[in-house]
């Protein structure tokens, strides 16, 4: 089981990265989604134990790490953030450049 | 309240005074700007302020017990042993009395400088307008000068340090529209910030050693620090920190130029107090580690040098100011060479010299300043014969050039017998026996030159150029008090039949704190004949010599060597950086993807490197078992693999949109099968948020626009090395959680805590609820920050750019903006009845479920974000069935801004709540059990719920920006 779930987030890390590597800058925001989707499954993969009922004070059974959860809950919500303001960013460098190719994006440079 | 506990009413609290009183005069300095003050009216009142430090440190230094320092500490990182702590004692008060008494006399002065009507027909409005950034700066940099030398550690002494360097480059480049004071204040923050760093990494070494940055310890620590092999390397740090900041040569070139600085300045900074800093640094630390040879042979080489390089400098010039500079570059390494001695009697030079230096020279650099606003040049080739003009200045001038030159009776005199009485010192080595007095006396006859052709050349000569002699007339009473109250003190200090007793003891206070010993000090003028009687008359008759023979010598001094290459070594210095960086930022290729690409395989190198290639026996027991829950899991992850997978291979941004979308979802159920239900809950809303937002994005950019870039995304060229890198990345993804995976469970070092505390001490029963408002509060409160500053930002990015294209319509044909009266709804669809009456009924739906969250989000899965978010989207739902304006006009409560203002100002003012009604920051407080409210069970108006408000609310606010904001109707080209 943890070989499959260690491959899914090899995948989706790498499918994220090929669509930042390309020169379409819309397919590179949706990049950004996916990569984000996958480091905090990545960050889960991470807790120190795995658990049978959810962390609740009133849980019998062992719960699972709240820890990596708490962090994963903030970074869903920050990832959530920086992906509007990246769509607004998109959408300024379109109408400015009139472009969605990474390449044809100069001027930002300097 | 606690802060101030620890502060008890001592009598070494009197230190802060100074400080305090001037960091105020800075304070009042801007509102000044607003009223009708003219400079010399502000002259006079902001120099109270100095003048009330000085007497503060007056008062401090006669509350000395027994000659003992003063000490006073200010915990500021206790952890780091990091304290902001101030020391007084003979040596600090002798500083600190002269930067604030010239700085008094300075503050005055500056006002009458900046007063322009004498020039008459030039006065224009601008030119009587307040200069209140000069007098900030200034008060700015008395602060940090005055803390430099009552600081009580090495750290608090850095700051303050910095501080001063910081303050002169603005005095320098004040007159920042030409050029020379740009670069005359570049160079010297180049030239004394590298000493500043220098610095630091000497006084680290010393703290290290003695380990403590007090300097009650490090005084005392000379048998550590002077043994210790690293004694040379230090100590070459320090010297070149002091060296620098003091202008020793070849450090010296900076001083010259920073001239370009108003002359107030250059009289504050350059004679008494920014140059003295280096001086005071050796002197303050010459009980720890002065003594050695090494201290010797530095300081003495590097002082002697100076002392000649900058008094023949000086007689080369004819600008008054840098003929001044040069003459204090000269005097600076005196100070310097006397601090290497280590005799009783050199550092009874030490403090008269620079008690008498202070004095004649901030005159001097004042009256040249008079000299230059009253007649409009500071040249010796254009000025004389103003004697008969400006009878005052010339009176002041000659008393203060007098005592430059060391003649009697002024104290100038009794300042060079000290040092020539230091020169013929038996116990020096005899190489510098011989060194020392001839140098001395060159020096000396070199310095009276310049005194000599100073007065000469702008009082006495005759009109350099008879067809247009300078004129002018003395200045007004206060410009004139500035520089005279010190040359008068030169002279009254000489001329006292009576030795001023209180002053010998005060300065033989001083020197006793540099030598560690008690030191003599006399100030009679008359002591007999004796050595160095002769050699100040040997040093009197050359320097009259060469007066004498000014004419020729001052051409063949021109002529001579003309410049020294030492600027040239410095321009080299400075353009060899210029050409490195420019040369490393060109290896910038500026395109995201070869940035990732080198972060991506750096990453792998660095992980190989570090952690090697994974252990084969992990996978020897890889288990598939999918039975159960096993199985649903098996299924999210293959929904995600394969969902990701569409997303780069359906060529319609839609459909990739909508497989993203799905990606998420198959996370959330993976999340739930942790179990981990709060996350899950989030997940899935926030996924529906980023689907909307990412659909209206799209929709803001051309189709055919996209179409273009997909063709990019397919192209084959570079696609194998894409995805090799990307493979490559996944790779060690999947390896480094395989064995994260493999290695469950261990032992977790902070979340037995969590899990044990979060009922009894914040109420709750969701751990990872308790986690996020309560144990890591702060952490929240930044991250809704963030998100409401994604949503501000967005509003101010459309705003800024939507703004020029209107202006664009405006002015061309070919655009026109799509705005009120166009079709209902985002897409400009008709919408059916149902949807409208659907819209209207979830959004209260929307709103009472969001209320239920935070209400029992407690105990419960879901949030005040889970409820944010929620509500948003039923406000999503508005604008698409209803359209934008329709959705503007009917909910005229949402106004976006307010939501993430009031949010953010909710949580802030409930953290300190906690504050003052808990036992701290974000600390729990039951408002519903303190006011005994009746409440439903399981509800609890609690600092947890009012937070779970606030986020909601920054929620609201930023969401809907995001979606009002990418749903707006654009511009249409007719393309």
């Amino acid at each position: 089981m943890n070989i499959l779930t260690a491959l899914t987030i090899g995948i989706l890390f790498a499918i994220a990265m090929y669509q930042m590597l390309r020169r379409n800058v819309i397919r590179a925001a949706i990049g950004l989604a996916l990569i984000s989707n996958a480091i905090n499954l990545y960050l889960f993969s991470m807790g120190a134990y795995n658990g049978v009922e959810a962390a609740y004070s009133t849980a019998i059974a062992q719960i699972s790490d709240p820890l990596p959860q708490a962090l994963v809950l903030t970074a869903i919500v920050i990832s959530a953030g920086g992906f509007a303001f990246v769509l607004g960013l998109l959408y300024v460098v379109s109408t400015r450049y009139k472009t969605s190719d990474s390449d044809e994006i100069e001027g930002l440079k300097h | 309240m606690r802060l101030f506990a620890k502060i008890r009413p001592m009598i070494e609290t009197v230190l802060l005074l100074p400080l305090v009183l001037i960091a105020l005069g800075l304070l009042i300095v801007l509102p000044l700007r607003r009223t009708a003050l003219t400079n010399p009216q502000a002259g006079w009142f902001l120099s109270l302020f100095p003048l009330a430090a000085f007497f503060s440190v007056l008062y401090a230094y006669n509350l000395l017990p027994n000659g003992k320092p003063l000490f006073f500490r200010l915990p500021w990182l206790p952890l780091l042993d990091l304290h902001f702590s101030l020391y007084l004692d003979g040596l600090s008060a002798l500083f600190a009395l002269i930067i604030t008494g010239i700085g008094t006399l300075i503050i005055l002065y500056t006002g009458y400088y900046f007063h322009h009507t004498s020039t008459a027909g030039s006065h224009s409005p601008a030119d009587s307008h307040l200069e209140f950034r000069f007098f900030a700066y200034t008060l700015l940099f008395m602060l940090a000068m005055l803390g430099l030398v009552l600081a009580g550690d090495l750290i608090t002494m850095f700051i303050f340090w910095e501080g001063t360097s910081i303050s002169s480059f603005l005095l320098i480049g004040y007159k920042y529209k030409e050029e020379a004071a740009r670069k005359g204040a570049f160079k010297s923050l180049f030239i004394t910030g590298g000493g500043g760093i220098a610095l630091l990494a000497g006084f680290l070494f010393v703290i290290h050693l003695t380990g403590s940055a007090d300097l009650n310890a490090i005084l005392a620590g000379r048998d550590v620090l002077t043994t210790s092999p690293l004694y040379p390397v230090f100590f070459t740090l320090i010297a070149f920190g002091a060296f620098t900041k003091s202008a020793q040569f070849p450090a010296h070139i900076w001083l010259p130029e920073a001239m370009s600085a108003p002359t107030p300045a250059s009289a504050f900074l350059h004679s008494a107090t920014m140059v003295k800093a280096g001086v005071y640094l050796l002197a303050r630390l010459n009980p720890a580690l002065g003594g050695t040879d090494l201290w010797f042979w530095v300081l003495s080489l590097f002082g002697i040098a100076t002392m000649l390089v900058g008094a023949y400098l000086g007689a080369k010039q004819n600008d008054l100011k840098p003929l001044l500079a040069y003459s204090t570059v000269s005097q600076l390494g005196v100070l310097v060479a006397l601090i290497g001695q280590n005799t009783e009697i050199a550092f009874k030079a030490l403090v008269i010299s620079i008690l008498a230096h202070a004095l004649y020279k901030s005159a001097l650099f004042m009256a040249a300043g008079i000299i230059d606003h009253e007649t409009g040049t500071r040249d010796l080739r254009k000025l004389g014969g103003l004697r008969k003009q400006m009878p005052i200045l010339f009176g002041v001038t000659a008393i203060a050039a007098l005592s430059m030159a060391g003649l009697p009776p002024l104290f100038g005199f009794l300042a060079k017998e000290t040092l020539l009485a230091t020169a013929t010192h038996p116990t020096l080595p005899p190489v510098v026996n011989a060194i020392f007095p001839l140098t001395t006396v060159l020096a000396g006859a070199l310095i009276l030159f310049q005194a000599g052709i100073l007065v000469w050349g702008v009082f006495l000569s005759p009109p350099a150029d008879p067809k247009h002699p300078a004129h002018g007339h003395d200045p007004r009473f206060g410009f004139w008090l500035a520089p005279a109250l010190p040359a008068l003190l030169s002279l009254l200090i000489g001329i006292t039949p009576i030795e001023p007793a209180s002053l010998a003891n005060f300065l033989a206070e001083a020197a006793k704190a540099v030598y560690g010993a008690k030191v003599k000090v006399s100030l009679a003028l008359w002591t007999g004949i004796n050595v160095p009687l002769i050699l100040s008359i040997v040093a009197v008759s050359l320097g009259l010599l060469l007066f004498w023979q000014r004419n020729r010598l001052r051409p063949a001094l021109m002529a001579f060597l003309p410049n020294l290459t030492v600027n040239t070594l410095f321009d080299g210095t400075v353009q060899g950086l210029d050409w490195l960086a420019h040369t490393a930022t060109r290896l910038q290729a500026g395109r995201m993807r070869v940035y990732l690409r080198v972060i991506v395989l750096s990453a792998v190198v660095l992980l190989l490197l570090l952690v090697g290639l994974p252990p084969l026996t992990l996978f020897q027991n890889v288990q598939w078992n999918l039975m159960g829950l096993n199985g649903l899991r098996a299924f999210s992850l293959v929904v995600m693999a394969t969902a990701g997978l569409a997303t780069v291979f359906l060529r319609r941004d839609l459909y990739a949109v909508i497989a993203l979308g799905l990606v998420g979802l198959a996370v959330a159920i993976w999340m739930a099968l942790e179990p981990a239900p709060d996350v899950a809950l989030v997940q899935v809303v926030v996924d529906i948020l980023t689907t909307v937002i990412l659909i209206l994005g799209l929709n803001a950019i051309p189709r055919k626009q996209r179409a273009r870039a997909n063709e990019l995304l397919h192209s084959r060229r570079g696609m194998t090395r894409d995805w090799l890198v990307a493979g490559l990345l996944g790779l060690v993804v999947a390896w480094t959680t395989f064995t994260a995976l493999e290695l469950r469970p261990r032992q977790s070092l902070v979340s037995p805590y969590y899990a044990q505390n979060a009922k009894p001490l914040t109420g709750a029963k969701d751990i990872v609820g308790a986690i996020v408002v309560d144990f890591r509060g702060s952490d929240t409160l930044i991250e809704i920050m963030v998100f409401g500053m994604a949503g501000v930002a967005l509003y101010t990015l459309f705003h800024f750019g939507t703004r020029q294209l209107e202006e664009r319509a405006a002015k061309e044909p070919g655009v026109k903006l799509l705005l009120p009266g166009t079709p209902k709804g985002i897409y400009a669809l008709p919408t059916s009845p149902l949807l409208h009456t659907l819209a209207y009924v979830i959004l209260p739906l929307a709103f009472m479920l969001g209320a239920t969250h935070m209400m029992y989000g407690h105990d419960q899965p879901g949030d005040g974000f889970t409820a944010g978010v929620i509500i948003s989207l039923a406000i999503a739902m508005w604008y698409i069935v209803f359209g934008y304006e329709d959705t503007r006009r009917k909910l005229p409560w949402l106004n976006r801004n307010h939501f993430v203002a009031a949010g953010l100002l909710l949580a802030l003012f409930n953290a300190l709540g906690g504050l003052v009604l808990g036992a701290g920051f974000f600390a729990p407080v039951d408002y519903g059990k303190l006011l005994s409210l009746p409440l439903p069970p399981g509800f609890a108006l609690s600092s947890a719920f009012v937070f779970e408000v606030a986020i909601c609310l920054t929620v609201i606010g930023s969401a809907s920006l995001m979606i009002d904001n990418l749903g707006r109707p654009r511009e249409e080209e007719n393309t």
